[in-house]
């Protein structure tokens, strides 16, 4: 709305300058009408925004530095912050969650891959994308118990693994901190591939096919084609499947941790978000998990802010 | 530079749509043939197969001799231009005009010495770093002109490159492309729908229609000597008038005069050297056939001489160095199956006159003919008598 007003402010202005003092005026008593007919609509929006989001983070903020076991509440001050920053525990899982990021090119890149594959129509595409699709469709705590089993120490993976003679190599992956994580991330990057797919898919679906053409004249393979043309094209798309799959790993994962781990062995699989969770739940500290909540929230924020610019457009250079 | 040649070449969609059928072309080395037809006629489908982006269903194309019907198209070195010029949204003019150079592996100055010439060439030499949505519809032609000419290839396709641009800026650039040709002297192929953009264009110009030729000759040629009643409604603006018409031997029984083409109350006697050179006359004597009158070849009887019919006139329109007189010949006129709305259904015929004629509507007109001028086509066939 205001965005829309605000267009619409610059581009009649230079009308208006040449138009002299008479209608000057008129143009400016217009627009303070409209600003505060914008205003005035824009109300209730506004209300809405603070109920349901300012004064729950307020809380947060509020709770996060007190003593709070869900009955009463003891101020404690902002020195809950800087003893957080000095908490080992803290540092282990900020850096679980930090790890997890490393799964976000994976979750791109083999989705961009079958979205091309797809994409030239092979036989049964239609099937195919069904099937990629369908872990999207699952509930997260049914992917839980199916990786859970997948990893297990008498799981499919260690069976397949001794079935091609393999069975030396064969671990309970969910045993060991490290493994344990590699897990949850390749659990992750599976469930994410559907979405991820079927959003590159209709990106690639956007695209004006006679580009690819004019670009398969103009002498290049077809993996040049991909590189040079239809990735460049999906630019928008990548941004936001990228901020999908950052989000789904900070905040979408607690039923598959909860499911597959519970967080272990020790913290290996523990972030910020099941975290929160522990500290609430396990320990009903409620003070300890808002403080968590809002570090969550201060990380996501940040994240938010850096695609935000990434995804502003160029000063006319974009397309 | 390169001959491109097709041989029975047919194009069938999984779906069941011929699209082109069993065509046959050559075009020379350093020709620009025109392909022309109503839209949907396999113009688009033929040009895209010579490209390598649509498979030959049976046939051969091939160039400089060599069949490449199973050739990617990256390796035929052909340079396309689309009707939506197809520029590559993310990337500059410079860019998008040196794409196809990189990848050939030219060397760095060469390609900025070939873009600055295409640049040029098309006057694009201000706009180079800017994207393709801030050009206006004329320049993003020029771009998709240039990006195929800095390659340097063995062929030109052009699928109606100027059929998005308004009328004044088409005419310009239709004499633009015609020089340049001509001055790279690039074997072409030029697809369009638009009849004057074919005859101003092409040495040559092929005429099709549901996906088979009708016609490969010169301008004047189809336009002299149009070999079948689609040709000769086709070719040519306003249309030949055609109209049912009988071929009757002349004078009284016995008689030995010329034939008389007849329709409605009208009878017109044909040349004796016209019927001299086609014996083919003697075939349809007591025929039906149908008769073609180019507009031109009706004047003011006041002012040219010739065999005289009197015709009602409908209509007259003043269009400066002409007036287009409209009469009724009495009868019906001759109704393709797919122009059953055209202004020929009105049992009327167009004449290109002379602007100092005072024929007026309403009034009945002695129009002159040129006799020596007439087109006769089978019924049944659609082909020319005069073939
Ligand atoms: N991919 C396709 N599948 C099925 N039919 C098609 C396809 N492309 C074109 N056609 C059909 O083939 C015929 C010729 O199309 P086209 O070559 O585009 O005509 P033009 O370029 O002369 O207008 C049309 O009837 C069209 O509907
Ligand atoms: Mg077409």
């Amino acid at each position: 709305m205001s965005l829309t007003e605000a267009k619409t402010a610059t581009a009649i202005r230079p009308a208006v300058r040449r138009r002299g003092r008479s209608g000057r005026a008129a143009h400016s008593r217009l627009s303070r009408r409209r600003r505060r007919a914008g205003i005035l609509l824009s109300l209730p929006a506004l209300a809405l925004v603070v109920a349901l989001i300012g004064i729950p983070v307020g809380q947060a903020v509020y709770y996060s530095m007190t003593q709070w076991n869900g009955i009463t509440a003891t101020w404690i001050g902002p020195s809950v912050y800087t003893a957080l920053f000095k908490d080992p525990i803290f540092w282990r899982v900020v850096e679980n969650n930090a790890l997890l990021l490393l799964a976000v090119p994976f979750a791109i890149g083999i989705p961009l891959v079958i979205a091309a594959l797809l994409n030239e129509h092979v036989r049964g595409w239609r099937f195919f994308r069904s099937v990629y699709f369908l872990p999207t469709a699952i509930s997260w705590v049914v992917i839980g118990m199916f990786a859970q089993r997948f990893f297990a120490a008498t799981g499919v993976l260690n069976n397949l693994l001794s079935h091609v003679g393999f069975g030396a190599s064969a671990t309970d992956m969910l045993a060991g901190e490290h493994s344990a994580l590699v897990a949850l991330a390749i659990t992750f990057i599976w469930s994410m591939v559907g979405t991820n797919t079927i959003i590159f898919l209709t990106g690639m679906a956007t695209l004006d096919p006679t580009l690819t053409e004019a670009a398969r004249v103009d002498g290049l393979s077809r993996t040049q084609i991909f590189f040079r043309v239809t990735l460049p094209l999906l630019t928008r798309f990548i941004q936001f499947s990228f901020v999908i799959t950052v989000i789904s790993a900070f905040s979408a994962l607690f039923s598959l941790i909860f499911v597959m781990t519970s967080g272990g062995p020790g913290f290996g699989t523990t972030t910020l978000e099941f975290f929160i969770y522990q500290a609430g739940f396990q320990q009903v500290q409620f003070g300890t998990a808002a403080l968590y909540g809002v570090v969550l929230f201060v990380i996501m924020a940040i994240a938010g802010l850096v695609q935000l610019r990434l995804i502003k457009p160029d000063d006319g250079g974009g397309w | 530079m390169a001959q491109i040649e097709l041989e029975s070449v047919t194009k069938e969609f999984p779906d069941g749509t011929t699209a082109v059928s069993s065509l046959d072309l050559a075009v020379g080395d350093g020709e620009l043939l025109v392909l022309v037809g109503p839209s949907g006629c396999g113009k688009t489908t033929a040009l895209r197969m010579v490209a390598g982006l649509e498979d030959v269903t049976s046939g051969t194309i091939s160039i400089d001799g060599r069949p490449v019907n199973d050739v990617e198209p990256r390796h035929r070195d052909i340079a396309m231009v689309f009707q939506s010029y197809a520029l590559y949204p993310h990337l500059s003019v410079y860019d998008n005009m040196a794409f196809s150079l990189k990848y050939r592996r030219a060397a760095k100055a060469e390609i900025r010495q070939r873009v600055a010439e295409a640049a040029r060439i098309l006057e694009l030499e201000p706009y180079l770093q800017r994207k393709p949505r801030q050009l206006s519809g004329g320049q993003r032609q020029r771009v998709a002109m240039g990006r195929a000419i800095v390659r340097q290839p063995r062929a030109f396709l052009m699928d109606e490159p100027l059929s998005n641009l308004d009328a004044k800026l088409r005419v310009q650039m239709r004499a633009e492309i015609a020089q340049l040709q001509r001055s790279l002297g690039t074997t072409t192929i030029y697809v369009t729908h638009d009849q004057t953009e074919a005859m101003t264009l092409g040495t040559r110009v092929a005429v099709i229609s549901g996906g088979v030729l009708q016609q490969v000759a010169a301008p004047q040629e189809l336009y002299r000597r149009p070999a079948n009643l689609f040709v000769a409604g086709f070719i040519g603006s306003p249309p030949m008038n055609l109209i049912d018409a009988r071929l009757e031997r002349g004078g009284a029984a016995g008689d030995d005069a010329g034939p008389v083409v007849v329709f409605g109350p009208h009878r017109l006697a044909i040349p004796p050297e016209v019927v001299a050179a086609h014996p083919a006359f003697e075939r349809y004597l007591g025929e039906a056939i149908v008769l073609g009158i180019r507009p031109e070849h009706l004047h003011d009887a006041a002012i040219a001489g010739g065999p005289v019919i009197k015709l009602p006139v409908r209509l007259r329109e003043e269009l400066g160095s002409e007036v287009q007189v409209h009469g009724a010949i009495g009868t019906a006129a001759h109704v393709s199956a797919d122009a059953a709305d055209d202004l020929r259904s009105l049992a009327t015929i167009v004449a290109r006159m002379d602007p100092r004629t005072k024929i007026a509507e309403g009034e009945t007109a002695e129009i002159a003919v040129d006799t020596a001028e007439l087109q006769f086509f089978d019924p049944a066939s659609g082909d020319s008598i005069l073939a």
